[in-house]
């Protein structure tokens, strides 16, 4: 039975593995509807900058990752060469890299092939939602099968919310006028996604620095500001973050 | 317009890029130490990385800042975010938040 393949034989570990991962699942829930809305329309995109359907399907599976597409997709249009499309999408992805840090600490115990699948599972929402959960876990708690498994639920969750909406965008995509704005819908769905993330004084200045300094960077080339914003976003947290820390340091006193 | 060939090879390259990215630390394991001050900053750069995303394609216009109610995507946003903070509910603010972008560009 595939239950026994994914979870184990042993009957305990299995229900403990079983009950993490249906409670990622439902975590991501919330997320997952927008995550499909953002998949619908990266389908409907990819196919209106001109890519037949099979490139189409083999980007949305192979490459997984809606911001590097959503970005590679105008300089496709403009027929730009390859090495600068992959500048670009490297550079907005660059984010990854410090969600691999994050995520560490927990899946770094894990086999290699383990870990590597559940790097190309690794969207935003997935560890956001992590975060938000278990990011004040004690070091030493950090890897616990009850963590990795409701990870797993909120990445095969946001999986399996994403592709079958951009297939569906992809073989759609002919029959959706332009004049809907449907792209919107996307943005509108990441905002859903996001305010949830948005509360403790730290995060909220984080995150309003973080913006502010995107739409100043907006200009540069290659979408850098993305990257500028999200270190000085990250910079303005951490110094609220230590304000806060004395705070309550000095109240015990 | 790209050729096809050119195509796959971006496809191809965004694969790899994004495996290798995505998977930077994961690789290393446990080889190497992150200070455990930087692993607490760490904690905000998704939040961080999705406003990032949002902001500029909700108040600029063509590369200008529109802070103003005749930007639809402006308005639009507005709607969303007041009806997930009054209601918590998702769905809703996104198909309200699609309304009032609709009705604004048809007005």
């Amino acid at each position: 039975m595939i239950a026994r393949r994914v979870f184990g034989h042993d009957p305990t570990v299995a229900r403990i593995r079983r009950t993490a991962f249906q409670r990622g699942l439902r975590a991501a829930l919330p997320a997952m509807l927008a995550t499909a809305i953002w998949g619908l329309v990266a389908g409907v995109a990819m196919i209106k900058t001109g890519l037949t359907v099979p490139q189409a399907l083999a980007m949305t599976l192979l490459v997984y990752s809606g911001s590097a597409q959503m970005a590679a997709l105008p300089l496709i249009a403009a027929g730009a060469p390859v090495w600068l499309v992959l500048l670009a999408a490297g550079i907005v992805n660059l984010r990854f890299i410090i969600f691999s840090a994050t995520m560490r600490p927990y899946l770094g115990r894990l086999p290699l092939v383990r870990r590597l699948s559940i790097g190309y599972l690794t969207a935003d929402v997935g560890v956001a939602l992590f975060i938000g959960r278990y990011g004040d876990a004690p070091p030493q708690q950090r890897g616990s099968t009850e963590q990795l498994w409701f990870f797993a639920g909120l990445v095969s969750g946001t999986w399996m919310a994403w592709q079958p909406l951009s297939i569906a965008g992809i073989l759609l995509a002919e029959v959706v006028p332009g004049a809907w704005g449907l792209e919107y819908a996307a943005i509108l769905a990441l905002i859903a996604i996001t305010l949830p993330m948005l509360s403790g004084r730290p995060a909220a200045a984080g995150c309003l620095t973080a913006g502010v300094v995107a739409v100043l960077a907006a200009s540069l080339p290659l979408r850098l500001g993305l990257l500028l914003a999200v270190a000085a976003g990250v910079a303005v947290a951490m110094a609220f973050d230590s304000l806060g820390e004395s705070d309550t340091r000095s109240d015990a006193r | 317009m790209m050729s096809g060939t050119e195509i796959w090879l971006t496809i191809g390259g965004l694969t790899l890029l994004t495996f290798i990215t995505r998977n930077a630390f994961l690789i290393i394991g446990q080889r190497v130490a992150l200070p455990e001050r930087l692993q607490h900053a760490l904690r905000y750069a998704p939040a961080c990385a999705l406003v990032a995303l949002i902001v500029p394609e909700v108040v600029l216009q063509s590369g200008a800042l529109a802070l103003h109610v005749s930007n639809p995507k402006l308005v639009a946003a507005a709607v969303t975010v007041a009806v997930i903070v009054g209601t918590r509910r998702a769905f809703a603010g996104i198909v309200l938040g699609m309304l009032a972008y609709t009705l604004i560009r048809l007005v």
